[in-house]
Formats: structure tokens, sequence, C-alpha cells
């Protein structure tokens, strides 16, 4: 099993500009073709070549698309769901390629999505009518105890008939100025928290006069949009709300009689997503008036399958060229294939950065440490042991997609890890069963803290060793002793006598030490700076790299959180265990509150010892290690394939 | 009894005592305030998306080792902790308290910070948002260094 960068073939294709549509639509479904594209580095204007544009295609599926979308979102609030637990386990049905196309292409997905969302629009307004009529009632509410005819309220010969509002606040005043007005009739109908419903009648020739006095009460004039008494009207408003309300209900029953054609839909969705990358991509092209012209990347174990696929959709009318990738071109696409248990790690190689084609797949050298580490912080026998039994019943229960599968399969692998490092510790739920260890790291934290700087110069020397390689494959010999070899000099003979001097190796090994670190330093004074024309250029960029060694020494100084968090989630766990102790002895309600504890308390710290390993691991791998060696920045090689949102294509 | 007397009596424990206190508290007010910042700021995405609940709670955790690691430390100190200890020792127990309680305390606040703008990071883009948690992880190897040096402190010298 190759562990690596996959490797590419460059291909180059001519084809009739006719035969496009047929040919992408073999190719997606062959899946392993990555489009270089065309138009932005192809500026020869002489070969009468013009870049390839599809646009009205493309917003036509890209509406269809919008439409099925909103009719999944519309059908799935009607949808009978399944518990979680139980739709999570069943998963994603999955399909090849060529059944998604047969399936959709027999079903009429614009027409259904069309008819959703009609009725969904329909109901929409109905909702509005009824919010309105709402609105209505909230405000004649106030006038329901008017018992007249809002029509009947017109102005006589000889008096004004006004209704509105006062400020309650202001009810006493308002008794007070209306006892002065003797040919003014008034009553309040109605009052709530902030006002006062008023029906006021006075003779033509006071109204000017009493609207003068009620300018100081804040008195807002009110006048009905209605014809009878406001609680006939609010009557018939709220007939029609009942009306609209079985409407809609009608409506509802439709869109529930759709729900199964919900799957044909997300069929049809992920189905559109494809057929949308499938034209997209052919603005990639570049072309005559009768001529395509492709360029792109295929792996390299895959090329026959490739021309199959060409001479299938082409029959024998196209020109193809296929040639070995070149190893320093940065714009080689990236596909990483790892052994079983490294490729669950991929995912944190391409969270920092693809490799570049001329670089190496550090996966499976990041794999092994990251695992070591994370035993180490999370250390815990219990914990690793929750971990273990939960990915693997769900590994084996749980229908997942390749992606999910990857992620659980990565905490799967780690839980062993924590398993050891709990035995090795002598942690089980921190202790609450004492279990032999090798190490109390409580005592020995000093063994403890001695082991992680230990790990971290095998670390650290692990990287230096991945980038001599690079440069000897490369044939740079001298770089590699230079930018690599006196380092090793330089690290290891300095941390051998500095052992030598605290008397812990002695005799011989503290001079053969000593010259090592001598040469070392030599060493990269001399040509650490080589790059540099002048000499003075020269010995002073000698002279910065060997500074560099204050960067050595922090880089180990940083792994001293493998002993850290260890300790930490350690004692964290002991203290939740001491407290549930404490709790257990006040009888048989402090026993069940002890037990709350012991279980709360151990899955938090269970949480956050599992998130703290997994970042703290992160972070030793992206700085100290990465930093070392590993550049990073290829292009992700592109399957031809749209991720899919409802199901798992194969 | 004069002062003096009472020091040199009971000074020792006293001042294991503070020290315990500023273990607890110091990095307690960092990481409480540092939780609350991210808190603050993830509530306002849940309003839009609340299926990003956990990852947000993930940032929002982070700046909250912080309090845990001094509280550890405080356990330790407590284990030492008797009526008749000497002022020198009950001074030095303080002075291991230190590291823990002051850095902890600022780097819990700094780390919220940046966790916050994880959350921004969340909410445009769900993949990125471990990008978020490295940087304030970054953050935390300061926390965990002066936890790394008080826990020596306090069990490197035996009175």
């Amino acid at each position: 099993m190759a562990m690596a960068i996959v490797k590419m073939s460059e291909f180059s294709l001519f084809a009739f500009d006719v035969e496009k549509e047929a040919l992408l639509k073999t190719l997606q479904n062959f899946g392993y073709v990555h489009f270089n594209n065309l138009t932005e580095d192809f500026e020869d204007e002489s070969l009468e070549l013009e870049p390839v544009k599809v646009p009205h295609k493309l917003t036509e599926i890209e509406e269809n698309l919008s439409k099925v979308s909103s009719a999944v979102n519309i059908l799935s609030k009607y949808e009978q769901k399944e518990s979680s637990i139980k739709a999570m386990m069943e998963g994603n049905k999955t399909y090849t390629f060529e059944e998604l196309e047969k399936i959709a292409s027999n079903i009429n997905y614009v027409a259904l999505a069309d008819e959703i969302l009609s009725l969904s629009k329909e109901k929409d307004s109905i909702i509005q009518k009824i919010e309105h009529l709402k609105t209505e009632i909230s405000e004649l509410e106030p006038w329901k105890y008017l018992g007249a005819s809002i029509e009947t309220l017109s102005n006589t010969h000889f008096s004004d008939i006004m209704i509105g509002t006062v400020p309650r606040k202001l009810k006493e005043k308002l008794i007070e100025t209306m006892s002065t007005k003797e040919d003014v009739y008034y009553e309040i109908i109605n009052e709530d928290k902030t006002n006062l419903y008023l029906l006021l009648i006075s003779h033509k020739l006071d109204t000017e006069d009493l609207i003068d006095s009620l300018k100081n009460l804040s008195f807002t004039k009110v006048k009905l949009q209605i014809k009878s008494t406001p609680e006939e009207e609010i009557k018939i408003r709220e007939e029609k709300i009942k009306k609209h309300q079985s409407e809609i209900e009608e409506i509802e029953n439709s869109l529930k009689s759709k729900v199964d054609y919900l799957e044909n839909l997300k069929l049809a969705f992920d189905y559109l997503n494809n057929l949308k990358l499938r034209f997209s991509v052919s603005e990639n092209f570049l072309k005559t008036e009768k001529v395509v012209f492709i360029k792109g990347y295929i792996p390299t174990d895959k090329k026959d399958e490739f021309e199959k696929s060409v001479r299938e959709a082409l029959g024998n009318v196209y020109y193809l060229e296929i040639k070995d990738a070149e190893k320093e071109n940065p714009k080689v696409p990236i596909l990483l294939k790892n052994s079983n248990y490294a490729e669950t790690f991929e995912s944190l190689t391409g969270m920092y950065a693809l490799p570049k084609y001329n670089e190496i797949d550090p996966t499976p050298f990041l794999a092994p440490f990251y695992t070591l580490f994370f035993g180490m912080m999370a250390a815990d026998v219990g914990y690793g042991l929750i971990m273990l039994l939960g990915t693997f019943f769900v590994l084996k229960k749980f229908k997942l997609s390749d992606a999910q599968r990857k992620s659980i399969k990565f905490f799967y692998y780690l839980s062993f890890s924590v398993i050891i490092w709990g035995f090795i510790y002598g942690s089980l739920f921190g202790g609450v069963v004492k279990i032999p260890g090798l190490i109390d790291p409580a005592s020995d934290y000093n063994t403890v803290l001695l082991m992680s700087i230990a790990f971290g110069v095998i670390h650290v020397m692990f990287a230096l060793g991945l980038k001599a390689y690079m440069l000897i494959r490369d044939g740079k010999w001298l770089d590699a002793l230079f930018d690599v070899g006196f380092w090793y000099f330089a690290l290891i003979g300095s941390i051998v006598f500095l052992l030598s001097v605290m008397g812990v190796v002695g005799g011989i090994i503290k001079t053969i030490s000593l010259v090592m670190m001598i040469v070392g330093m030599a060493g990269i004074v001399l040509t650490g700076g080589r790059s540099s024309k002048s000499i003075g250029g020269k010995l002073a960029g000698g002279l910065y790299s060997l500074y560099g060694i204050s960067g050595y020494v922090g880089d180990f100084v940083s792994y001293s959180r493998l002993m850290a968090l260890g300790l930490a989630g350690g004692f964290i766990a002991g203290a939740i265990n001491m407290i549930a102790g404490m709790v257990s002895g006040l009888g048989v309600i402090g026993f069940i509150f002890a037990i709350i504890i012991f279980i709360g308390g151990q899955l938090f710290n269970f949480g956050l010892s599992l998130l703290g390993a997994y970042v703290h691991s992160i972070r030793l791998i992206y700085v100290e290690f990465f930093g070392k060696f590993y550049e990073g920045g290829g292009p992700k090689f592109n399957l031809l394939r749209a991720k899919p949102k409802y199901i798992n294509i194969k | 009894m004069a002062f003096s007397e009472f020091l040199i009596n009971y000074g020792g424990v006293f001042f294991a005592g503070l020290g315990i206190a500023c273990a607890v508290i110091l990095s307690g007010i960092g990481s409480a305030k540092g939780v609350g910042l991210v808190g603050e700021a993830a509530a306002g995405l849940m309003v839009e998306e609340p299926e990003k609940f956990g990852k947000s709670l993930i940032l929002q955790l982070l700046p909250g080792t912080q309090g845990l690691y001094g509280f550890v430390i405080g356990l330790l100190v407590l284990g030492k902790l008797d009526v008749g200890m000497s002022l020198a020792q009950g001074l030095y127990l303080f002075a291991a308290c230190l590291p823990v309680g002051l850095v902890g305390w600022k780097s819990a606040i700094s780390q919220g910070r940046v966790s916050a703008s994880g959350i921004t990071l969340l909410a445009k883009n769900e993949e990125h948002s471990t990008y978020g948690i490295i940087y304030a992880v970054m953050v935390e190897t300061y926390a965990l260094l002066s936890f790394v040096s008080s826990l020596i402190l306090v069990n490197a010298v035996s009175f």
C-alpha cells in the first residue's frame, strides 16, 4: 500500500464541442477528474480560442435547484419524524451515480416543486389575511360595549357625536373638566391599563370649546371604519378567521399527502447539484468554433479507466495526450491515500494545508505521535473504555457516510492509547477503583515531565529527519548536512552534555558530547547564512541561525503540556470522587447525590479531557512538528462530484 | 499575644491558606470572565443558527480551564495545610500559588477574547471554527506553563 500523495497524470483532450455534454456526463460517472482552469493562464489570442460559457443552462439549473430546495424545506415540516437516534442509525440511503441519474430522470421534480411552492404560497397569503383580521379585532375590542351601530352615530342636526381615547391617568382631571360642561353628554364606555374609551355628545355650538379643553387631556379622536355595532363586526371577523383556518387545514392536508414525494425531491436536489457542477466545470475549458480544449489531472492508476470513459463518450473522434504530472508544478492537485489507520488523520493534515506535489504526505508520520500525545493527555482507563465502546457501537450499528466513518474511527483508534496510558498512570475514573499503575503521576510528576520532554525531543528530531529525507531525495546532500546534520550534532550534543554535567551520564561521554556540540554549533555558524552574498552577511546569518537554538528550547518546554493536561485531568477526576465520597456519608439521599455528582462530574471531565487532548495534540503537531519540515499549500483534488446532502453516492 | 507572636505561631497556615485562595480566586475570576465573553458572543449566533450550539460550546469551554488549573493547585496545597506549619513554609506555598493565579487570571481573559472572535469564524464558516479553537489554544500554552511551575513549586521543597 502506497502511503503518500497519489501520483497524478496530466491530460490534454481535444473533442467536438457538440459532444461536450455527453463527455462530461460519462466523466462525472467516472468521478476522478480534476480540470484545470484554462481561461486563467491561456491568453494566446492568435489561436482564436475563447472560454466556454454556459450561462443560460446554469441559470436554469440554479432556478430549479432553489425551487426543489424550498419544496424540500416545506415538506420536511410535515414529515413524520422518527426518533433522531433511529434516523442516525439508518443514515442516508446509498445510490450509485448511475442509479441517481436514472431515478432523477424519471421524476418530474420541477412540476412537483412548483405545486408544493404554490400551495405554500397560498397558505402564507391566508395566514396574512388572518393576521390582518386579528389586528382589526384588537382595534374594535375596546369598543365592544358601545351598543349602537357606528352608522347611527353620525351627527344630528343639533349635536355632534364623537368617540375617542384619553389616557387613563387623566381620569380624575377628565371628570373634573366634564362636570363644568353642562351641554355635553359623556360616557366612559371601557377602560384598560392605559386608556379610557369615551363617547361624547355635544351641542354643535359647544363642540369647538369641548375639543379645546379635551386637547389638554391628550384626547385622540377615533374613527372606526365599520357599519354595525363593534360587537357584531367582531363576530363577522371571527367567523372569517374560522373559515380561513379550515382553508389552511385543507392546504396542509394536501401538503401532507405529498410527503411521500419528499425522498424523490431530496434525490433530485442532489442530482441537480451534480448537474450544476457538470455544467459549471465546462467554464474552465477553451474552444474554437467547433472544437473544445480540455486539460486536467487524473490519478495515474486510473489512467486506463479514464481512457475507456473518454472512448465510450466520444467514439474515436478525439485527441488525447496523457503524461506524468511535473513534480515541481504547484498546481498539481493533491489526493491522499493512506492505510486504514492513518487515513483517519488526513483531516488534521487537511486542516493545516495539503502538501505540495513535491513534498511528502505528513499524515502517516503524524498519526502515531498524535495517538501517543492524545492518550497521554486524556489518560484514563474508564474514559478510554467509554470511547472504545461508544465508537465501536456506532461503527457497528450506524449507517455512516465515508466522512462520518473516518471521524468515528479516528476516536476509535485513539481510545486504545487512552486506555494504555490510563493503565500506565493507574487511573480508572480518577482513581475511584484503585488499579496499580507503572507511574503515579501525582507523586512522580518529575518522571512524567522528563518523559514528556523526551517525547518532545524525539518528535522534533523526527521532524528534522523528515526534512533531511526530502532534501536527500531531491539530491541536496549538502543542504541536508548543513540544515539538519549540524542541528542533530548541536542538539544531541548539548542535551547529552547537559546530562553529563548534571551527573546522569559520565566519563568519556561527556567529552564526546562536548565535541559534538561544538562541531554542530560551529557548523551552523559557518553554513547557516550561506544564502547571503557578502562574508559579513554569511557570518551574521550563521550566528542568527545558531540563535534559533533558543527556539528549540521553547519547543521542548512546550511538550510539558503532555504532563500538565494529564495531571490536571487526573486531579479534577480525583476531586470529583472526593466530593462524591464526602456526600455519600449522609444517608440514602446522600448516596443518591453522590452517584449523581460522580456521573455528572466524570462526564464533564471526560468531555473536557478529550477536548484538551484533541486541541493540544493538534498544536504540538502544527507548531512544533510541522514547523520544522512542512510547508503545504497544494490544491485539493476535487472529484467531479458535488457533495451530496441527503444521500450517499458510491 | 503580640502580632509578631501570632505571625510566628499561625502565619504559616494563614499564608498557605491565602495562597489557596489566590490560586482559586484569581484564576476563577479570569475563567469566569473569559467564558462569559464567549458566551455573550455565542448567544447572538444562536438566534440565527441554533444547530451550531455544539461547536460554540467548545469555544466557550476553552477559557474555562484556567479556573480548573487554579482549583487543582488549591487542592494540592490544601493537602499540605497544617496548623503548626512554619511561617517560611506558608510563605513559600503562597508564592507557589502565584503563577497559576496571576497567569490564569489574565490568560483566561485573553483566551476568552480569541475564542469570542472564533465565534465570528464559526458564524461565517462552520468548518473554519477549528482554526478559532487552535488560536485560542495558543494562549492556553502560557496558562499551562504557569500551572506546571506552580505544581513543581508546591512539591519541590519539603520543609
